[in-house]
């Protein structure tokens, strides 16, 4: 067979169709792409997946593949074709995809993408055409460029200073995500059947759901090689075929593994993924804190990382959205993400939290000694600062107008046997300090915030409990 | 159909490119080069002789054209004169059906009490909302959360969450995916921005749909990870080479995370171009009040996408267009397009129907110049802020209603005057030369103007002024 269903009756994408362009490809006379085309025309054709399938075309001389196949087609941008077969193949597990690629395209720029989607395993098949040069910018070298090989940007030939040969189908074969990886060749009769049966085999692993698969052909580009399209097949053959030796380098027996489901669409599902309720949360206040603040109390919480700041800022957070309010928590570490400094602007208003930042707040809840040294003096005249005495031994002198609560949440933690809970009692010693919120509605934002782990809930009552009565023991 | 009589080759010699692989193809030596040029050509065609052809096929098989050497069937014409190719093999590229929409499906949901979430993950539940079931993502402080909470749920919605190798390759999954015509989006940050223009320019000019939420950070070069609004000026004029447009959201809320996200994918459909919702550090990792809509999308099939389906076998997703009058006539044609989208112009002006002063801002920096407009006020200064949702297109005629009448206009921005020069722009372009002097508050690397220094700005000027 020649001509398959697969090409066009006329290439219609080709100068619009128009005279000899309507039936005569754009690859030069003796040119390898036309012969691997003709191969991957006739393995759709031969497997039935012409309303499957979907080629990706590369950028080189093989970019308007898309001129001659009637399949679904895709054109990538240079060296990206397999990462834009990947993307076809997860919309549409079902389709056929083909990643069509050059040297230059898929052994140079795009190499990332290369190797990354081998590793991946989905299971597409690339078919590589490696002619030992760049053909559609002119005959530069590419990185299947052979050792002393003449090209426009090695015209002295490749020395070592421009490094070995790339062998692909060794390092594709070499990763653990292929199935399948043959080399072949265009060059006489014979390797002309091997090559068309390994494309066959390759698409048909994919139609099977087996695995990625990979097939590098040697291919004949007598342009920029500068010879008969005779001679650039006995050089392929002599000169080529040497450092690119033909064969399978990998062939796997693997069971299918690549089904996918239909993505879900049900709204119930999501929301129980979002967490989101319809449930209304009970509500305690009588109305907006307007003794902190007419109308937008700002706080800050400040420690180190494993001190809860975080959490306590959250709590605090979701307490004041169950009442109606709105409220916003922006945390902050320091550049290390464990262990290091770790802040909380919090901020609860009575319609909308118009700036979120908190740098002049009005409450400081502060879990070490250094954030109350460098916190305390931003507190505004009036306002609130509560510390963990149980670490801060020294408190700093700050203006007399505001309000200064040591309570031992580390201490009582301790003493509760979980150190952990020492920002729950902060909240219950932020409670009783300031009011901001009725008792009940941090104890309400705790057990929705520990609903999946019930058997906590009671620790973290007890501690908030604890910090309400170390504030009041300071009162007496 | 199985012929009984394998057939000999046939050639027309206009389609012969002279190449010679078929010579050494035949053990018969049927085949020989002519020493004619075909002046149709220019090349020169081989010539057959066919008196001891046994038919093996195997120059065919050597042959690189498809309408090269072909198999003889009967009826073929033996003498060959030039004729219309569509005379000669009919006019129809192709037999595929005529690709359809499958329209998308809006289905209800009960209405629910507010999420306290972070930005990231609100844009992440709204992007689920409207029907994306496709995320590539490459890890990138502050946006990571987005990716993520994506890699968690989506595995359970049988949807796809891949980390990919680098911004490069995520782009460009989500060519593939929204080539195959599905809502497709990632999370990232400046300098992953960056890294994904090439594959934004493409999608423009291929027309493909996709959401980026870039979650801007401190620049140049690797910068900082604290918010920065460093990405105004590539999202407005910078999407890569060529002539790219793409509608540009700024939320400044949790909410309008979630809000933004969802309509960025409504439009990149509407108009089959990408969306940027440019958040910032802040926005990202802020935890705020979310309300989820009462509907979600399920998305159909576009009639334009290349699917991998019967119905979708005719298309092509491409950017190329080599005749030069073909791509000027594709520029004119996105040029229509970015004109149609200005209708999409979004802002939100508050308290500037009387404001003396407008400050204009969007992001965080929007939110605390709302905080300073409202002390402002406090303090008996009609002051209003003026914030552009979208940032291109840029809203000006609302920017025009907002500062009529006004005597004083500050930017806000947490960058170098990228804002500040889309105003100016915006301003220019729609002919408008009287204006107040333009002040500005800006801070950069991260660190974002405080409402006290806006208060300053203001509040100094007035002083000297009187
Ligand atoms: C980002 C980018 N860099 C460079 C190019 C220019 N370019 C076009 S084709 C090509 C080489 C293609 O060579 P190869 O993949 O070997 O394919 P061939 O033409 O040999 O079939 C290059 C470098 C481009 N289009 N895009
Ligand atoms: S330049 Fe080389 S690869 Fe390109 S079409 Fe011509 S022969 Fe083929
Ligand atoms: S079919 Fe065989 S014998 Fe006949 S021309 Fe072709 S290669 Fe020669
Ligand atoms: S292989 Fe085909 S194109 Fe080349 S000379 Fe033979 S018939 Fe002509």
């Amino acid at each position: 067979m020649s001509k398959t269903s697969v090409i066009y009756d006329k290439f219609e994408r080709h100068s619009h169709g128009e005279g000899l362009k309507g039936h005569a490809t754009h690859y030069c006379p003796g040119c390898g792409h036309g012969l691997a085309h003709k191969f991957l025309a006739e393995a759709i054709d031969a497997l039935g997946i012409q309303d499957r399938t979907v080629a990706v075309s590369p950028v080189g001389c093989s970019v308007f593949l898309y001129y001659y196949f009637d399949v679904g087609n895709t054109q990538a941008a240079h060296g990206r074709a397999p990462v834009v077969a990947l993307g076809h193949k997860f919309a549409n597990p079902e389709s056929v995809v083909i990643s069509y690629q050059g040297d230059g395209d898929l052994a140079s720029i795009g190499l990332a993408e290369t190797v990354a989607t081998a590793q991946l395993g989905a299971p597409i098949t690339v078919i590589f055409i490696n002619n030992a040069i760049y053909g559609m910018t002119g005959g530069q070298m590419a990185p299947t460029t052979l050792m002393g090989q003449s090209s426009s940007t090695s015209p002295s030939g490749r020395n070592e200073y421009n490094g070995q040969p790339m062998k692909m189908a060794e390092l594709i074969a070499g990763l653990d995500g292929p199935v399948y990886v043959e080399r072949v060749a265009l060059f006489d009769a014979k390797q002309r059947i091997k090559a068309k049966k390994a494309i066959q085999k390759a698409i048909k692993l994919q139609v099977e759901g087996r695995g990625y698969s990979f097939i590098e052909v040697l291919a004949e580009c007598p342009t920029h090689l500068k010879m008969t399209p005779e001679e650039t097949e006995k050089w392929v053959k002599e000169c080529m075929e040497p450092v690119y030796p033909l064969g399978v380098k990998k062939d796997l027996t693997v069971e299918p593994w690549f089904h996918r489901n239909a993505p879900c669409f049900k709204g119930e599902k999501i929301l129980a993924l979002t967490g989101a309720s319809t449930e209304h949360p009970e509500r305690f206040c009588k109305g907006f804190p307007t003794g902190l603040d007419l109308n937008d109390v700002s706080l800050k919480l400040a420690g180190s990382g494993g001190d809860g700041a975080q959490t306590a800022a959250m709590l605090i957070a979701r307490a004041a959205i169950s009442e109606g309010f709105d409220a916003t928590h922006i945390p902050s570490y320091g550049p290390e993400s464990r262990g290091g400094t770790s802040y909380a602007d919090v901020h609860v208003a009575e319609t909308e939290v118009l700036n979120p930042g908190s740098p002049d707040p009005q409450i400081l809840l502060a879990f070490n000694a250094p954030s109350l040294a460098k916190f305390g003096p931003t507190v505004r005249k009036g306002g609130y600062v509560i510390y963990d005495s149980s670490v801060v031994t020294e408190a700093p002198v700050l203006d007399p107008s505001i309000k200064v609560f040591p309570v031992p949440f580390t201490g009582i933690a301790t003493d509760l046997g979980k150190a952990v809970v020492k920002n729950i009692v902060a909240l219950g010693a932020l409670q009783a300090a300031t009011n901001i919120f009725p008792k009940d509605t941090f104890l309400g934002a705790i057990r929705v915030a520990l609903k999946d782990k019930c058997a906590l809930i009671p620790l973290n009552e007890e501690a908030f409990n604890w910090g309400i009565k170390s504030v009041e023991a300071l009162d007496q | 159909m199985a012929l009984k009589e394998r057939p000999k080759p046939f050639l027309l010699p206009d389609y012969c490119k002279g190449c010679g692989r078929c010579l050494d193809a035949c053990a018969k030596d049927c085949i020989t080069l002519s020493d004619q040029i075909n002046p149709m050509t220019g090349l020169v065609p081989v010539e057959l002789d066919l008196t001891d052809c046994n038919a093996c096929g195997m120059c065919m098989d050597a042959c690189p054209e498809p309408y090269g050497l072909r198999p003889a069937h009967e009826g073929v014409i033996e003498d060959f004169e030039l004729e219309d190719p569509a005379k000669l093999f009919g006019v129809k590229p192709s037999e595929a059906p005529e690709p359809t929409d499958i329209p998308n499906e809006t289905l209800p949901l009960p209405r629910t009490e507010p999420l306290v979430i972070k930005g990231t993950y609100a844009s992440a539940v709204g992007a689920i909302l409207a029907g994306c079931r496709h995320v590539y993502g490459y890890p990138i402080t502050p946006s990571t959360e987005g990716a993520e909470l994506m890699a968690k749920f989506l595995p359970k919605l049988d949807g796809t969450f891949i980390q990919a190798v680098s911004e490069v390759a995520a782009v460009n999954m989500m060519y593939g995916t929204a080539g195959a015509g599905l809502p497709t989006m990632t999370f990232t940050s400046s300098p992953g921005f960056s890294l994904m223009l090439e594959g934004v320019s493409y999608m423009i000019g291929a027309e493909l749909p996709g959401v980026f939420v870039d979650v801007m950070r401190g620049g140049p070069g690797l910068g900082n990870i604290a918010p920065e609004q460093s990405d105004i000026k590539l999202a407005c004029h910078g999407l890569g080479h060529g002539n790219t447009q793409a509608i540009t959201l700024a939320p400044s809320t949790s909410q309008e995370m979630l809000d933004l996200t969802i309509l960025a994918f409504e439009l990149s459909f509407k108009y089959r171009n990408p969306v940027i919702l440019l958040g910032d550090g802040y926005l990202g990792q802020m935890t705020g009040k979310v309300q989820l809509p009462e509907t979600m999308i399920k998305p159909g099939i576009p009639k334009w996408a290349v699917y991998g389906d019967a119905m979708h076998r005719k298309n092509l997703i491409s950017s190329i267009f080599l005749t030069e009058s073909d791509l000027e006539a594709h520029n004119h044609h996105l040029n229509a397009k970015y004109e149609a989208m200005k209708v999409e112009a979004r802002a939100e002006s508050f308290l500037c129907d009387d404001a003396e002063v407008v400050l204009i801002a969007c992001n965080t920096p929007a939110r605390t110049a709302k905080g300073a407009v409202q002390d402002l006020r406090n303090q008996g200064i009609k002051a209003g802020l003026f914030r552009p949702i979208t940032l291109w297109p840029f809203p000006v005629e609302e920017l025009k209603a907002a500062i009529h009448g006004a005597e004083r206009i500050v930017v806000v921005e947490a960058s170098a005057g990228q804002l500040e020069d889309e105003v100016r722009l915006a301003l220019s372009k729609a002919g408008v030369r009287q204006f107040p002097e333009l002040e500005n508050v800006r801070r950069m690397g991260g660190v974002l103007p405080q409402q006290s220094e806006i208060m300053t700005r203001v509040l100094g000027r007035k002083e000297v002024l009187a």
